[in-house]
């Protein structure tokens, strides 16, 4: 579906009687410009057409709003509202899903927990999922996904699945969130099929142990399906071996995002500076240029090759060759932007892509 | 198919025509007493029934139905000889493959040219290295099992799976190409030679893996043969050991607070190579997670190591033998005490070792000290 730049939205959506993406009638009352890596992201991005589109379900049973729009200029109260809005209608779903479930009681073995999987959806290309997240998703009744779940991959669920974009932002509201969790856990004892989809695999930077923490702890058993984390599908992408005979012996995978109170992730450039070792960096576009100078600082030499790769396996996927020294400006000129993955590592120079004369190295290679 | 622990086969297969695993109807020529691990294995070992069911297409379409596998060339009675060297039996198997490749290589190039019209360009076929996962079938991505299903040609080893091989197409060829000691390198050639060739003549050849194929195995070194030979090699990702095994354990592999970090290392030190055992000082940190891939026999050196170098004795550690398999098997125990536990449990390759804090947040990890160092099975 072609987007026009000049998106239209409004915040009541009686209009749209749809339970996930398809055709669109709108009225415009208010417009947003947008710019155009919004609008071809292959990535849900936090305001835009698709998610309030998924979401609307939400919206479509509640009470009468007027078809007025006002557009909060404040993008954390945007996010709240919709929390707001959405807790009464994950009420609503939850009391039909019991119903339904107390009216097929003979069905339904034990009235046991239903079933809360963590599922990892791959790098972006729907054709990478798993054959059993496939079907754990087509089972599910309502599927939480965040921004790193590409749009293609929210295609294949069930016609009568329920979306919720749980997407963080900063200054989330706290008790929102714990009211998010209590309704997974109710929806999760009403026997329901719960789907938290994650990008990638769930294990990997996901922060799926945080999300399993808190359910078990109310007693609730998680599954979690494994996914074709980033560095694999990308360095299949690029045909670049992780590890290999005499160039690296070994793999690592480190997080660019420095957490408020966690340790400082740069602490471990000193013992990454391995020349063979290869070296993947998730979510590390912010702290990149300071965790090349301490590698380089800490004895990696220079021109190690590197590689950076936005949107990878999707058709939006750019890649970044260069010499580490010159990394941080080629990403910077590039303006690559999240999701975006590093390798660094001798192994880089073995793909098929990278540039062989000087004069190409440091390109910009587009899918 | 339960297999009695006793297995009867024979090398003459002229009473067996199949293409693929299927009923076996044997007569009763010679027997092999094969231990239980064999028998019940959910990946292909290497004298196993499964693979010779599995290659014996290569033997079918021989004169007279009567290929025989000789040790030295010389008709041979149908009395039993099995070697008692069994690289002997690799070498004669290949080279009673290569005649068979060679059939099949002619047919396949007679189906595209006469039906050229369908086929786009007279170009190279297309060669797939396809990672397959730790061992469930239900873990091959979409797009692997569409590879794997239109292939004309697949060749396997031991670390993908017996389920696995069972998605293959109907007339699909399987191929057994599982390194054996000694292996010898001029039919290593030859077969390298074979790839080309059926790429060259346009068919669609899969080399399958287990896990995922750029993460300790080979692939890298696959691909550089058939690309410097001019052939483009697809490689579609899987499942690495590490992510599927942490899926059913339960085990993440970073986590806020406990792991900043995850590293993979392989155990096997390769003649020529560095010594894996050498990373392990700068692997003794206690803020990443260490996941070792085919480190059953260096794993009592290199436990030793990482302890030296600083890393805690009673860090949490999990040994998974066949891991995502029904065979599934998983020894919990603290750094000090694993190679011990490894030893009395018995486990066999393939096994995954994964050491780090993390362990401890399983919800699989034994919470008592009696129960410490258990075996978990499936």
């Amino acid at each position: 579906m072609a987007l026009p730049y000049t998106h239209y939205y409004k915040l009541s959506f009686y209009a749209l009687n749809l339970k996930k993406s398809g055709p669109l009638h709108l009225q415009p009352i208010c417009c947003v410009q947008c710019n155009s890596n919004v609008s071809s992201s292959p990535f849900t991005e936090k305001h835009s057409l698709q998610r309030y589109q998924r979401d609307q379900w939400v919206y479509s049973s509640s009470d009468d709003q007027a078809a007025s729009c006002s557009v909060p200029s404040d993008s954390d109260s945007v996010r709240l509202n919709d929390i707001a809005l959405q807790l009464p209608e994950l009420r609503k779903l939850l009391e039909v899903l019991k119903h339904k479930r107390e009216s097929c009681g003979g069905q339904v073995p034990k009235n046991g927990p239903g079933n809360v999987f963590l599922v990892g959806t791959g790098p972006g290309d729907p054709d990478l999922l798993t054959l059993k997240a496939v079907k754990v998703i087509q089972k599910a009744d309502l599927l939480l996904y965040d921004r790193l779940v590409s749009n293609a991959v929210l295609d294949l669920v069930g016609p009568d699945a329920r979306l919720l974009y749980v997407g963080k932002t900063a200054g989330y509201h706290s008790r929102t969130q714990e009211e998010i969790h209590e309704l997974l856990l109710s929806f999760a004892e009403a026997g329901a099929n719960v789907v938290r989809l994650k990008g990638g695999d769930p294990l990997v930077f996901g922060r799926g142990g945080e999300e399993m923490d808190f359910l078990q702890q109310q007693g609730i058993q998680v599954k979690v399906i494994p996914g074709i984390t980033a560095a694999s599908g990308i360095s299949a992408e690029l045909g670049i071996p992780l590890t290999h005979r005499g160039v690296a012996i070994s793999v690592r995978f480190l997080t660019g995002h420095s957490r408020k109170g966690g340790t400082d992730p740069l602490f471990v450039a000193e013992n990454a500076a391995d020349p063979d070792s290869t070296l993947v960096v998730y979510m590390g576009l912010s702290t990149l240029p300071s965790l090349a100078q301490k590698l380089i600082h800490h004895g990696l030499p220079p021109d190690t090759p590197a590689a950076a790769v936005e949107r990878g396996t999707t058709p939006e996927q750019r890649t970044v060759f260069a010499e580490l020294k010159d990394l941080a400006d080629k990403i910077k000129t590039a303006e690559l932007v999240s999701p975006t993955l590093i390798i660094i590592g001798k192994v880089v120079a073995l793909s098929p892509f990278w540039p062989q004369s000087s004069k190409e190295a440091s390109c910009l290679v587009e899918a």
